[in-house]
């Protein structure tokens, strides 16, 4: 089913964060040059063109909000320790959301075994206007906190975020066709959970 | 592993899709943004000082190693000295060798006697 993008925008249904580094800017090879001889000013650039997708990228695989923040603030501290090792005729931004990718699971790990030691009473919420949350809002959430997490990332970056499963695939360092199924099975139970929670209310 | 999916059609679902978003929305305010470049920045200039604390004891670090160096080398040559000292002063120390005693205990002269302690045969 193929939706032309006039009636994606009407409907409210293009990528979440504007894909405003998709496509490499013409001086982003300078500027990774630049911060690679060590001008910090360079490399802060370089944070403010890509911390949304990072964001995304993070929100994607982990829990809540301040996970996302924490997960991005670490894979920027590591990018930036990192950089003379990456080659600069490469793709700054797939290679970014790899390391942004990898601290955000790193995070749902030390996630796992910490709330396996606390028991939580309540699942950790996402960052949203409490006002705004309905019951199927909720549902939703909670269906989403039960899906695998390599699932809930494939699904949040190619519907929320308009990735492509060659770029999901890249990003979370799993086939396409693994990120192909994964959006599938995600979805199916998703739909499943909205289906039910629709015909209650 | 193979990268072809061979499941059923994906299809999308338009109200799915707008929870999704609506639940995964980034924060919108600019002042958030700025305040995470801020916290990011923070992080990195803490990350430049850690680097640069190593730098300065790496100098002093070097300069020690430098010196111990020195230090062990002069007592390593010192060591050798004595002991090539000792080693020439136990052959030659006539207060060490009891030529006479060789001589005796051989049946030899004293000429044979002095060789065969200077030989060591």
């Amino acid at each position: 089913m193929t939706v032309p993008a006039r009636a994606e925008r009407s409907l409210g249904l293009l990528p979440a964060t504007a894909r405003v580094v998709a496509e490499r800017p013409a001086d982003e090879r300078a500027l990774v040059l630049a911060a690679q001889r060590g001008e910090r000013e360079a490399f802060s650039e370089l944070v403010r063109t890509h911390e949304r997708r990072a964001y995304a990228v993070a929100r994607a695989i982990v829990v809540n909000h301040e996970d996302a923040e924490d997960a991005v603030q670490e894979a920027f501290l590591h990018a930036y320790r990192a950089l003379h090792r990456f080659l600069p005729d490469q793709a700054f931004g797939a290679w970014l959301h790899r390391i942004v990718a990898n601290a955000a699971l790193d995070i749902t790990r030390r996630r796992k075994v910490r709330d396996a030691d606390e028991l939580p009473e309540s699942v950790a919420s996402p960052f949203r206007d409490p006002a705004e949350a309905s019951e199927l809002r909720r549902r939703l959430q909670e269906a989403l906190d039960t899906l695998p997490a390599r699932q809930r990332a494939v699904i949040v970056l190619h519907d929320v975020e308009g990735f492509k499963h060659s770029e999901i695939g890249v990003t979370l360092g799993i086939p396409e066709g693994t990120a192909r199924s994964d959006l599938h099975y995600a979805r199916s139970h998703l739909r499943e959970v909205l289906g039910s929670v629709r015909s209650e209310l | 592993m193979t990268t072809e999916y061979r499941g059923p059609e994906l299809v999308r679902d338009d109200d799915l899709t707008r929870e999704l978003r609506s639940i995964y929305a980034a924060p919108s305010d600019a002042s958030w943004w700025a305040g995470l470049e801020q916290r990011i920045n923070a992080r990195l200039d803490a990350a430049d000082e850690w680097w640069t604390v190593p730098e300065r004891w790496l100098r002093v670090g070097l300069v020690a190693a430098g010196f111990a160096v020195i230090v062990a080398g002069a007592l390593i040559m010192r060591a050798q000295t004595q002991v090539t000292r000792m080693a020439y002063e136990t052959v030659v120390d006539p207060a060490t060798i009891d030529i006479l005693e060789v001589a005796e205990r051989g049946k030899l002269t004293e000429q044979q006697a002095t060789l065969r302690v200077l030989t060591g045969r």
